[in-house]
């Protein structure tokens, strides 16, 4: 069986406890993500950094709607954040500084490389 | 508009038409009605009885609004005119049109008004490359509106157009039949709303446009209070300052995370959006006259601030962004810009504002609430822009297809180049980035030693400043010439060329006390100061234009950082000299500078000649003369007060800035010209 990349993301991001890139976040928001008739929630509550992850249908400062398979390429680094939401691909509805607070927690299309690497020089070993 | 078209804008929706209120936008036209970097109607002409209309005349009542005044027929044969035409424009989420015909005859008339709508819904990229649509386009009439629509996939956009009186409605337009008795007259309200904007975000509701309009009537004048007031016995600066406010406000833009604040836009019409350089040197120049566009260039640009590695983007955590756009090509990752980051200077310069904007407001709870995000700038300084590991802050695009090549701000393909016209290859570490990274190390200091209680880290990065000055002077300075080379090519050999940047260089304060009076004398001198202002590349290098776009014109944002940093070395009076030469060329364009103007020397022409396809009105010309004045003044914050010490061209006379904001409260500052001006 293929595994749920969008549900481990949620199980990921619930056991960070403290996570410094929300530092100055207080809120809620709700994931709904939609396979065919089905569809799944994620509540997302920060306090001060503080993330927590719950399921369930509770209402939030903002709602965030889409496919599960374009949830599973966010979560993948595949898709950006943004650009889901200005093609139509991701809904939102609610606090719209919190959907940019929060793409800060989504995965980059590259993880594991080093910024020298990555601009593609050679330079200075450290 | 020297161009014959009228524009009139609200944040970042605009209309671009011709002198009749009419568009007829071809692929590659910048005519239309946009919002949101896309195209919401390319075409709106307006016949009655199947005949074009002809301008008698254009008022531009406020930057948001303006009134057309029509008459039938074609050529100079409306001289006696039976029926005048009035179409008054508004934009608020979309246009609302006001059309009126008046009847001048003693008897009634019938008429046929005919107004032509339809829409391509480009992308702005699409406009200004002039590239293919993917998706599909269609136009219906449902519920007494006509509705042009553009999908693709889950993307979509639409255009509603309604009217008030009844109207027959078709897929291409609105029809009225109408007959207007005697001295009589007939009117319609034309709505066209841009339905979906596709942003994902809710808008504020609409409501009735006459209220939205007193609303941002009232807040431009408000805007105008708030600011200090202008008096001189020079009457063209009060023109321009009171030209550069008025724009300032027009450009003022509320990206959908910013809680209804504003930010500065970079300029119309291509760049009606958040751009991390330009909002933020715009902000620095704005600083004493309207401190809250810092504040809020501060939080979305914190907001947006990078936090991994994406190549396609030139992401890297703690990187400022370069530049966000809304429209189709962002949203299928066809562009970058969601946002794109790819800028070497936004970074640093993030700092050096923040700090700044302490200085002036006294705002400490903003230094703390950005804490986080001001040390994630100053480590990208030393972690992910040393890309040579030697020290300096280097640039090369990770997204070669559409990433930029030049990340400063002389960002088109010729820009750096050695005094013999070669281009170097990447990376590339130009001499203004060095200096602003000096400048935010030296400050981010004072930040984490005053409000951060961080004494360790202002000691480190003190510590770093000072090496970095000393390294810098040593390996930019241009021996035989005295001054500094515009960049280093990879291999660590000095770009040669003379150019403005070291201007910047004095404002950054990286330059060694011993080397400015020969900096200065070459920002003074016959190759770099045209008459007008310093030009962006000396005459006599390889690559030197006057009306190239980096390479010889005068850019008047650049002249008023060039002046700050005159003034920060004690250069008094050069630095008046720039300010004299800059605000005699916004007298030739009306108080509103463009973004550049031609290098040649100033008897050649006897006037600026305008770079051809400049934007205008720009933000930082826009904020030109605002730091000129503050430079003028010699205005500096030191402690609780403002210090002033002015050094005015005499043919200024006297002057009064009133009421300037900071954390003194209000202030006033007074001067009086002194300093002779030689026109050559």
């Amino acid at each position: 069986m293929r595994s749920d990349l969008t549900a481990e993301f949620f199980d990921e991001l619930g056991s960070r406890g403290h996570e410094p890139l929300l530092g100055k976040v207080t809120g809620s928001a709700r994931f709904d993500v939609v396979a065919g008739e089905r569809t799944e929630r994620w509540l997302v509550t920060i306090d001060k950094g503080d993330v927590r992850v719950s399921r369930g249908n509770a209402p939030a400062d903002s709602v965030l709607r889409a496919n599960k398979a374009s949830f599973d390429r966010i979560v993948a680094g595949q898709l950006n954040l943004m650009a889901a939401v200005l093609r139509g691909e991701l809904a939102v509805e609610g606090d719209p500084r919190l959907l940019v607070r929060l793409q800060r927690l989504f995965p980059r299309p590259q993880g594991g490389r080093t910024h020298r690497q990555a601009a593609g020089t050679a330079g200075r070993e450290e | 508009m020297s161009d014959g078209l009228v524009r009139i804008l609200d944040g970042n929706t605009f209309v671009v038409s011709d002198a009749r209120g009419d568009i007829e936008a071809s692929p590659t036209d910048p005519t239309g009605l946009f919002s949101f970097d896309t195209r919401f109607l390319s075409r709106w002409v307006l016949t009655v009885n199947g005949e074009r209309l002809n301008p008698l005349s254009v008022d531009d009542l406020q930057y948001f609004e303006t009134r057309f005044f029509l008459v039938p027929g074609t050529g100079t044969v409306y001289v006696d005119a039976k029926l005048s035409v009035i179409r008054q424009r508004a934009v608020a989420n979309g246009f609302h049109e006001e059309l009126t015909l008046l009847n001048h005859l003693d008897e009634p008339v019938d008429l046929s008004v005919r107004v032509d709508a339809g829409c391509d819904f480009a992308d702005l990229f699409e406009v200004k490359d002039a590239l293919e649509k993917n998706g599909k386009h269609s136009a219906r009439v449902e519920g007494g509106k006509l509705v042009l629509a553009y999908d693709r996939g889950t993307f979509g956009r639409s255009t509603a157009i309604s009217a008030s009186a009844p109207a027959r409605i078709d897929n291409h337009g609105l029809t009225f039949k109408i007959r207007i008795g005697p001295h009589e007259e007939w009117s319609t309200r034309l709505d066209v709303v841009t339905e979906r904007l596709g942003v994902g975000l809710a808008r504020e509701a609409t409501g009735d446009p006459k209220r939205a309009r007193v609303r941002m009537r009232r807040n431009l004048e408000r805007w105008i209070d708030e600011a200090p007031g202008l008096e001189c016995d020079w009457d063209p600066l009060k023109a321009t300052y009171r030209r550069s406010l008025v724009d300032l406000a027009a450009l003022r833009f509320s990206p959908p995370i910013s809680g209804g604040h504003s930010l500065p836009a970079a300029g119309l019409p291509w760049f009606m959006t958040m751009f991390g350089r330009d909002s933020i040197l715009t902000s620095l120049q704005a600083l004493p006259f309207t401190p809250e566009l810092a504040a809020t260039t501060l939080r979305a640009l914190g907001d947006w601030q990078g936090v991994g590695l994406d190549d396609f983007r030139d992401e890297d955590p703690g990187r400022i962004l370069h530049e966000m756009r809304y429209g189709e090509l962002t949203a299928f990752e066809e562009r970058p810009h969601s946002p794109y980051y790819g800028s070497a200077d936004a970074t640093p310069l993030y700092v050096v504002l923040l700090d700044e904007y302490e200085r002036w407001t006294g705002n400490r709870a903003l230094v703390r609430e950005l804490e986080v995000e001001a040390r994630a700038a100053l480590n990208w300084i030393d972690e992910y822009a040393d890309i040579q590991g030697t020290g300096y802050i280097w640039y090369k695009r990770r997204n070669e297809k559409t990433g930029l090549e030049n990340q400063c701000w002389k960002d088109s393909w010729d820009s750096i180049s050695f005094r013999d016209g070669r281009l170097p290859g990447f990376p590339r570490a130009t001499c203004e980035l060095q200096g602003y990274a000096y400048d935010a190390k030296l400050r981010g200091a004072r930040l984490a030693r005053l409000v951060w209680k961080d004494t360790a880290l202002a000691d480190r990065l003190e510590k770093e400043a000072a090496d970095l000055k000393r390294r810098f002077n040593r390996d930019f300075w241009v021996e035989d010439e005295q001054y500094f080379a515009l960049a280093l090519d990879p291999d660590g050999n000095q770009v040669d060329a003379l150019a403005s940047n070291n201007g910047h260089l004095l404002w950054s304060g990286i330059v060694e006390k011993s080397k400015a009076k020969a900096v200065a004398r070459h920002l003074l001198g016959p190759r770099l100061f045209s008459g007008w202002g310093v030009r962006t590349l000396a005459e006599g290098q390889g690559r030197y234009n006057p009306i190239g776009y980096h390479v010889g014109t005068v850019w008047p944002f650049d002249n008023s950082f060039i002046a700050w940093g005159l003034r920060r070395y004690g250069f008094k009076e050069d630095a008046a000299v720039i300010a004299a030469g800059i605000l005699d060329a916004a007298h030739f364009f009306d108080g509103r500078l463009p973004e550049a103007f031609g290098g040649y020397e100033r008897p050649q022409t006897m006037y600026p000649v305008q770079y051809p396809t400049a934007c205008s009105p720009q933000a930082w010309s826009t904020g030109a003369p605002l730091l000129l004045l503050r430079t003028m003044l010699g205005l500096e914050p030191h402690g609780e007060h403002l210090v002033v010490d002015p050094a005015l061209p005499i043919a200024i006379g006297h002057l009064e800035l009133l009421d300037i904001p900071g954390r003194w409260g209000r202030i006033d500052a007074f001067g009086r010209g002194r300093v002779e001006v030689e026109r050559r």
